[in-house]
C-alpha cells in the first residue's frame, strides 16, 4: 500500500476511501472522483468504523463526524502506516497543527477545494511527496510553539503569501522569484515540519522520499531524534538520522 | 461601581496610613515636646534630648511624604530606622540614670511609631516592624543593665511601657493591614465580577448576532427551496451560485468560535456580510482567536486597503487574517476591477505595509503589520 513513489511508477488509479456523514459531500466527492481518472474511491461511509480494513492508498477524513470532532483518532489512524488527508471546514491553525503533529499527510479546507486542487494533494499523498495547502501553509507559517520546526524568512513568507494569495504565480511575482523556487520554499517548510512533529510512520515516508528527490539531506532530520529524545516520547526512530 | 469600589479601597490605605502618622505626630507632639520642655532642668544633658526631638521630627516628616504620596514606608528604611534608634539611644543619655525609667525619657515609648511610619506596608513589614521594635527593647534593656536599673519595680516598669507600646504599635499595623487586605479583596472580587457581566454581554451579543445570521440565511434558504419547489433548475448557474454562497455563511457560522469579538475580526465580518447581501461570493477561512492587541491606527491601517477591495468586489472575494504574537496580516483576493494598485508597496505611518499585485482577472491585497 502506497510505495509507489519508492518502487516506481503507479500502475493504476491512487484508491481513496472516504469517511464523510454528509451525503451531499459524498455525492460531490464521488463525482469528483468518477472514472476515468486518476484517483478511485473504494469505500465511503459516515464513521470510522465503517471504512476500517478496506486497503486505500489514501483515507480522505472529515474531523466533524456526527458532530463529534474525531481529531483525537487520526495518531492512531496514521500509527498504522494509513496516508491521512483530513477534509474538513475546520480551518482554525490550532486544528490543523493538532492534525499535522498527529501524523496526517495533508488537511484541505472544505471552503476552498476544487476539484484539481483535491485530485493534486492525494496524488502527491499518495507518492509521499510533501503538499501543502493554503490551510496548512497557515498552520506552519503562524507556529510559535517551543518545539516548533526552524524556518527561514523566506520559507514563512512563501507559506504566509500561499495562503493569503490567489495562486503560487502571484506568490512568485510577489517575491520576485521562480515559481519553482517558491515550490521548493513550501515543500522545505513542510519537510522541516515533519521533522520536528511527533513520530508517525507517515511522516517517515515522507522524509525518506524527500531525501530522495533532494528536497533535503538526510543529516537535515536531526531535530526529529533530538527532540523525541528531549520530550521522552519512546525511541525516536528518526528517518534518514 | 468598581471604581467606587477602588476608591474606597485606595482611601483605606491612605487614611490608615496617614492614621499612623498623626498618632505619632499627637504623641511627638503632645507627649515628648511637653516632657522636653517641661522637665529641661531635670535631663543631664537637654539639649541632646532637644536635638533628638528634632530628629524624631525630620524621621517623621520624611515617613509621613513617603504615606502621603504612596501609601507606603520610604523606600530606603535602614539608615532611617537607625536614626530612629539614635534617637532613642540620644534620650537616654540625654536622661539623668535615675530618670531612666522617669517620666523624661520618652524616647523608647514613642520612637516605635516611627517604625510603625517607616516599616508601613512594605513588603517585609512584619519582618521589619518586629525587628525595630525588639531593637527599642533591646537598647532600653542594655541601658538598665549598664545603669543597675534592675530592681523589681524597674522591671515591671519596664515591661508595662514596652508591652503596651508593642502592642498598640503592632496592632494598629496588624489592624490596618487586615482592613487594607478585606479592601483589596473586595476590588478584587468586584473586578472578577465586572469582567464576568463584560463576557456574559459580549456572549450574548455574539448569540444575538449569530441569531439574526442565522435567521437571514434561513430566509436565504427558503427562498432557494421555494424557487426550486417551483421548477428553478439546479443546473441553473445563478441557482447554484446561490446555494454555493448560502453554504459558505453556514459554514462560517459554525466555525466561529471566538467568545469575545476582536476589533479588526468585527470590522471584516460586517464588511464580509454588506459583501453578501451585495450576492459576492465570499470565502472566508476562520480568523482564528489569538490576534494580539492592535493600536488603533494599526488596525485603521491594517483594514482600509483590503476593505477597499472587498467592497468592490464584483462577484467573488476571498478574506485572510494570519496572525502571530508578532504580526498580524490581512489579505482580500478578490475580482475588482476598479480598486487603484500601487507598484510598490505603501507604508504607512503607523508601520503598516501595503502590497497590491493584479493578476488573472483579480487583486490581491495585502496589509502587513509587524510589532517594532
Amino acid at each position: 500500500m502506497g510505495q509507489q513513489h519508492l518502487a516506481g511508477p503507479v500502475t493504476g488509479p491512487v484508491t481513496v476511501a472516504l469517511v464523510e456523514d454528509h451525503q451531499v459531500v459524498v455525492d460531490g466527492v464521488r463525482s469528483w472522483f468518477s472514472p476515468p481518472g486518476p484517483v478511485e474511491l473504494v469505500a465511503q461511509g459516515p464513521t470510522i468504523e465503517s471504512v476500517l480494513g478496506t486497503a486505500a492508498d489514501v483515507l480522505l477524513l472529515d474531523l466533524n463526524l456526527n458532530g463529534t470532532m474525531v481529531v483525537g483518532r487520526v495518531a492512531e489512524l496514521c500509527q498504522g502506516g494509513q496516508r491521512v488527508i483530513v477534509f474538513s471546514e475546520h480551518e482554525e491553525p490550532e486544528t490543523v497543527r493538532a492534525v499535522l503533529d498527529a501524523g496526517a499527510s495533508a488537511f484541505i479546507g472544505k471552503g476552498r477545494a476544487t476539484r484539481d486542487s483535491c485530485l493534486e494533494t492525494i496524488m502527491d499523498v499518495a507518492a509521499d511527496r510533501p503538499n501543502v495547502t493554503p490551510p496548512m501553509a497557515q498552520a506552519i507559517a503562524t507556529d510559535e510553539r517551543p518545539h516548533r520546526p526552524q524556518l527561514s524568512d523566506k520559507e514563512r513568507a512563501a507559506l504566509l503569501f500561499w495562503f493569503q494569495s490567489m495562486s503560487k504565480a502571484s506568490v512568485a511575482a510577489r517575491m520576485g522569484i521562480k515559481e519553482r523556487t517558491v515550490r521548493q520554499y513550501i515543500d522545505r517548510a513542510r519537510i522541516k515540519y515533519a521533522a520536528a512533529g511527533r513520530p508517525a510512520p507517515t511522516k517517515e515516508k515522507l522524509l525518506i522520499c524527500a531525501i530522495q528527490d533532494g528536497l533535503i539531506r538526510p543529516d537535515e532530520v536531526t531535530v526529529y531524534t533530538s527532540l523525541a529524545a528531549r520530550s521522552g516520547e519512546g525511541p525516536g526512530a528518526g528517518a534518514g538520522s | 461601581m468598581i471604581e467606587d469600589i477602588e476608591q474606597v479601597a485606595q482611601r483605606y490605605a491612605r487614611y490608615t496610613a496617614l492614621g499612623a502618622a498623626v498618632i505619632a505626630g499627637f504623641w511627638h507632639v503632645g507627649y515628648d515636646l511637653t516632657v522636653t520642655v517641661a522637665g529641661w532642668r531635670d535631663f543631664r544633658w537637654p539639649v541632646a534630648a532637644a536635638a533628638a526631638w528634632i530628629v524624631y521630627t525630620a524621621i517623621a516628616v520624611i515617613a509621613t511624604l513617603s504615606l502621603a504620596r504612596t501609601s507606603r514606608g520610604p523606600a530606603r528604611i535602614r539608615e532611617l530606622a537607625v536614626a530612629a534608634l539614635a534617637v532613642d539611644v540620644a534620650v537616654i543619655v540625654a536622661c539623668r540614670p535615675g530618670d531612666l525609667l522617669g517620666v523624661s525619657d520618652w524616647g523608647w515609648g514613642s520612637v516605635g511609631w516611627l517604625g510603625v511610619m517607616l516599616a508601613w506596608n512594605r513588603p517585609r513589614w512584619r519582618t521589619e516592624l518586629i525587628a525595630f521594635l525588639a531593637a527599642n527593647a533591646g537598647i532600653m534593656l542594655a541601658a538598665m543593665v549598664v545603669t543597675g536599673t534592675l530592681d523589681r519595680v524597674s522591671i515591671a516598669k519596664y515591661l508595662v511601657v514596652i508591652v503596651g507600646g508593642i502592642t498598640m504599635q503592632l496592632g494598629y499595623t496588624a489592624g490596618c493591614h487586615t482592613l487594607r487586605a478585606r479592601a483589596e479583596d473586595a476590588v478584587v472580587l468586584a473586578r472578577r465580577l465586572a469582567a464576568d457581566d463584560a463576557w456574559r454581554e459580549s456572549a450574548r451579543r455574539i448569540h444575538a448576532d449569530r441569531l439574526r445570521r442565522y435567521d437571514a440565511i434561513r430566509d436565504a434558504a427558503e427562498s432557494l427551496l421555494k424557487q426550486l419547489a417551483d421548477g428553478a433548475d439546479p443546473g441553473d448557474h445563478r441557482v447554484r451560485r446561490d446555494c454555493t454562497a448560502g453554504a459558505m455563511r453556514l459554514r462560517r457560522l459554525i466555525t466561529e468560535r471566538e467568545e469575545v469579538p476582536d476589533a479588526l475580526v468585527a470590522v471584516l465580518r460586517e464588511r464580509i456580510d454588506a459583501a453578501e447581501r451585495r450576492r459576492i461570493l465570499v470565502t472566508a477561512p476562520p480568523f482564528g482567536g489569538n490576534l494580539p492587541e492592535l493600536p488603533a491606527a494599526v488596525r485603521e491601517d491594517l483594514l482600509r486597503a483590503p476593505v477597499r477591495a472587498l467592497d468592490g468586489a464584483r462577484s467573488r472575494a476571498r478574506v485572510t487574517v494570519s496572525a502571530m504574537s508578532t504580526m498580524v496580516s490581512v489579505a482580500v483576493v478578490a475580482d475588482n476591477d476598479d480598486l487603484p494598485v500601487s507598484a510598490t508597496p505603501v507604508r504607512e505611518p503607523s508601520g503598516v505595509v501595503v502590497t497590491y499585485q493584479r493578476q488573472g482577472g483579480e487583486v490581491w491585497v495585502n496589509s502587513i503589520w509587524q510589532a517594532p
